[in-house]
């Protein structure tokens, strides 16, 4: 058809201005890395109406799968999709290997240190890590001195963040070492892409990440104290109201362990049970995604009514597994961060493969007053907060704002960070549904860590689809995307 | 099963039934209005009240409408959001049960339940007058299709009893309270004859419950209190009549305990048995004999105590202190309600607190 032949190819038109940023798919203006040259033709032979098609056949298939998140502070019945963009990402194997070998390394150097701090304290002695920075941090929790969590593992799940800069190196922006959530659209992204380009994906030779459940709950048998061959194994979510409430269900369906709250939960003898219509059943791990606070009223908050009166001394009697231990915040805090290179280097003897981001610590008096001064330069983070909140971009903030944030600075350095801005790389998104834009990406690769490190080839890709923003949480209006990882 | 997860099942087929069976008493009060229209003068509002006092709201509605109005009754008892009857809080309260049990329901299950609650949260109230029939229809049809797709989609297992349990304890209730109104509001004892305008308000309430074809099958044109009467209650075959339901709530109570007649192992048991029993033997002179208004009022009662047995041995979170039997065998617990103290209206007429309290704090 002329019309159709006449029509610009929407790559055409896609500025990706790689004198600017690092391009995921475009090595130059005109040029698109090797491994994005299938898919640039597959794409260039659609118009916007079919891709925009395509894309409501997905966002339709995650609104009826109840694939949403719930808006904290929204009315009633606020429900949004997350959104999905169906540009997928493609990572080469020989990236994929720096990745992989880099986030084991960091997670088994994080792991040591976490035995450490809760055991001799070796680190602090030789005065690698301040003491004070961990001792004062309020995710140590001291009282879990001495407590032997099965495998000697105490971060079974883990997403650290990963971006790339200017350059397109990667770099670790942050460990999340209190289970994570995201893990679920991970999958659901990669069946929508199946569904969505049955005939590109199959193109590709796309790693499967379908195993991940499987995986998981595997790890999750591997811990447990008692019953080892046929351990009872729960998933304790805060509930529906959750954020992440959907992706809670998922996963107990998809291992099929019971989804439980912490008022289906009961402890006798320091034993945990659920409470069922035949009585007492006795569980054996815990796959929590509740935070260390709200456990246990009788150890931590006493306001909390998620949690289960004696849980924890359960927990350290050795009775019942949780997943992950308690206490594992205080090494995902992001002042210890900047000392993660450090840690490395000490538990493992290794430099690091997988560098951090340049981190000032406002704690440091020469730190602080190069962040006082360049505040206009410099994303601000509090130690402390995550999914973007309490977070300060220099650049994009007005004079008020960052007034704002120096008296924060200078009335509490303990709590905060502060990293150059980095442009994060972009990668084409069908954003605007007319044509393909540029947007920030990073990358959140799922970590599992029983008798050995396991990294499903994959993750989680967050795009900031609101142009020129920096940043892709899904509270902030981020939304995400398949992650192709390739075989060699 | 989850003790937890079991109450949810129950109470979104609870739930579900009773929007359903308010919606039946609206449709068919709203058809009957047409034809009585054409007949004689009537002054609407007494048909409008009635359907306030079958779900025993009088007060609330008062608070918020000073008129039994056709279109005040109807908003209140379908989209009104302070009225936890509402058909629409009814199915958001099932949507949120259903949403708490999730992994353990079909997918399809979810998705209907969530297509209908979408339905009615975008509905424009305005349609309750220009296109009622279809409206209710569409409403009634939702429910059919979810308990359709559950029938068809759902493992035979505990969670399923609780569903059937559910919606039969419900159905007895909502079917005793619409004759229980009809009956106090047709019934004029100065009157020997059956009027026309009679007849056409006790086909409506065999209308209301579907039941008017399989009547006639029975009693052919004897259109009668006394017959609809019998047939409404008493009947063994047609699936809304108290009978029917009490049998059917029994047969799910059974399987869950495993309990057999001459050895039932649980309170909730036994006294369904006895229900069931009550009924099987009961006729419609014994129950007039007692007054049909009493007889019924009891026969709430007892569905109530029923509903707080189910409660009491399946879903409340006991404490290890009373719980060293617990662990052996449900019911073995006694827990007798003196059944002076059960307020039928409203005592075991909503899911427990607990359910929805403990959720509001986050991370």
């Amino acid at each position: 058809m002329l019309v159709e032949n006449s029509r610009p190819h929407l790559f055409d038109i896609y500025n990706p201005q790689t004198s600017r940023f690092y391009d995921e798919m475009f090595a130059t203006d005109q040029t698109v890395w090797e491994h994005y040259n299938t898919l640039l033709h597959r794409f260039n032979e659609l118009s916007p109406a079919e891709i925009e098609a395509r894309k409501q056949i997905v966002n339709v298939f995650f609104l009826n799968q109840g694939i949403t998140f719930t808006v904290y502070g929204a009315d009633e019945g606020v429900e949004r999709i997350f959104p999905f963009d169906i540009v997928p990402r493609i990572v080469p194997a020989s990236e994929w290997d720096i990745i992989e070998r880099g986030l084991t390394q960091r997670i088994t150097a994080l792991n040591l240190f976490l035995f450490d701090l809760y055991h001799e304290q070796k680190i602090l002695r030789d005065k690698v890590v301040p003491a004070e920075l961990v001792l004062g941090s309020k995710h140590f929790r001291r009282e879990f001195m001495g407590v032997n969590p099965p495998l000697g593992v105490y971060i079974h799940i883990t997403g650290s963040d990963i971006i790339r800069d200017g350059h397109g190196n990667y770099l670790v922006l942050e460990d999340n070492l209190r289970c994570p959530s995201g893990v679920s659209y991970m999958l659901e992204n990669r069946q929508a892409m199946k569904r969505a380009f049955p005939t590109l994906f199959s193109n590709y030779r796309v790693r499967p990440i379908e195993n991940y459940p499987q995986e998981l709950v595997s790890i999750l048998q591997q811990i447990a104290p008692s019953n080892p061959d046929n351990p009872s194994i729960a998933l304790l979510t805060p509930g529906i109201y959750n954020s992440a409430y959907f992706e809670h269900s998922f996963l107990a369906r998809q291992m099929g362990i019971e989804l439980v709250e912490g008022r289906d939960l009961i402890v006798n003898d320091n034993k945990v049970y659920t409470r069922t219509t035949r009585g007492l059943k006795r569980i054996d791990v815990i796959y929590r995604r509740v935070d260390d606070d709200f456990l246990d009223p009788l150890v931590f908050r006493s306001d909390s009514k998620l949690g289960t009166p004696g849980l924890i001394n359960a927990y350290r009697s050795g009775n019942v597994a949780l997943a992950n231990a308690i206490g594992t915040g205080v090494a995902d805090d992001k002042v210890i961060y900047s000392f993660v290179p450090q840690i490395i280097k000490y538990y493992l003897g290794e430099d690091p493969i997988l560098p951090n981001v340049p981190t000032y610590l406002a704690s440091d008096p020469q730190d602080l007053v190069y962040i006082l001064e360049n505040l206009d330069k410099l994303v601000v983070k509090a130690a402390n907060e995550s999914g973007g909140y309490g977070m300060l971009v220099g650049p994009h903030a007005t004079q008020a704002q960052r007034d704002q944030f120096a008296v924060l600075l200078k009335a509490d350095p303990r709590n905060y960070v502060a990293q150059p801005t980095i442009a994060l790389s972009r990668h084409p998104a069908f954003a605007n549904d007319t044509s393909f834009t540029g947007c920030h990406i990073d990358l959140r690769p799922y970590v599992l860590y029983g008798e050995t490190v396991k990294i499903v080839p994959g993750g989680l890709t967050r795009v900031a689809l609101t142009p020129g923003s920096l940043v892709v949480n899904s509270s902030q209006g981020g939304g995400s995307k398949d992650t192709w990882v390739l075989f060699d | 099963m989850l003790s937890r997860v079991a109450e949810s099942m129950f109470w979104m087929s609870r739930y579900i039934e009773r929007a359903e069976n308010t919606a039946r008493f609206l449709d068919v009060n709203f058809h009957l209005l047409l034809d009585l229209d054409k007949i004689t003068e009537v002054d609407s509002r007494t048909y409008w009240e009635p359907l306030i006092m079958v779900t025993d709201d009088r007060e609330r509605f008062l608070t918020l409408h000073t008129d039994f109005t056709a279109q005040a009754v109807s908003d209140f008892l379908v989209f009104n959001r302070q009225n936890p009857n509402s058909v629409f809080s009814c199915i958001a309260l099932a949507r949120e049960n259903a949403r708490s049990v999730i992994e353990t329901i079909a997918s399809e299950m979810w998705e209907q339940i969530n297509r209908l609650y979408h339905f009615l949260n975008t509905a424009d109230p305005t349609i309750l007058q220009r296109d009622p029939y279809n409206f209710y229809r569409e409403l009634k049809n939702g429910s059919h299709l979810f308990q359709g797709i559950t029938d068809a989609t759902f493992s035979r297992g505990e969670a399923w009893d609780f569903v059937q349990a559910g919606r039969y304890l419900e159905r007895a209730d909502n079917t005793s309270r619409l004759v229980d109104v009809k009956y106090h509001l047709l019934i004029n004892p100065n009157k020997e004859e059956i009027d026309p305008i009679d007849n056409i308000q006790w086909m409506a309430v065999l209308k209301s419950c579907s039941a008017l074809e399989a009547f006639r099958k029975v009693y052919l044109s004897r259109i009668e209190p006394e017959t609809v009467l019998q047939y409404l209650v008493l009947d063994r075959q047609f699936p809304r009549t108290i009978y029917f339901c009490v049998a059917m709530l029994q047969e799910a109570l059974w399987r869950i305990s495993g309990s057999r007649r001459r050895d039932f192992s649980t309170n909730a048991d036994r006294l369904v048995g006895k229900l069931e029993a009550e009924l099987n033997y009961t006729t419609i002179d014994d129950i007039y004999q007692l007054g049909l208004h009493t007889w019924l009022e009891d026969l709430q009662k007892k569905l109530a105590r029923i509903g707080d047995q189910v409660y009491q041995t399946y879903f409340s979170y006991h404490t290890f202190q009373d719980s060293e039997d617990v662990v052996l065998a449900p019911g073995s617990r006694s827990n007798a309600l003196s059944s002076g103290n059960v307020k039928v209206s409203r005592a075991v007429w909503s899911q427990s607190d607990s359910s929805q309290q403990q959720q509001q704090q986050q991370q």
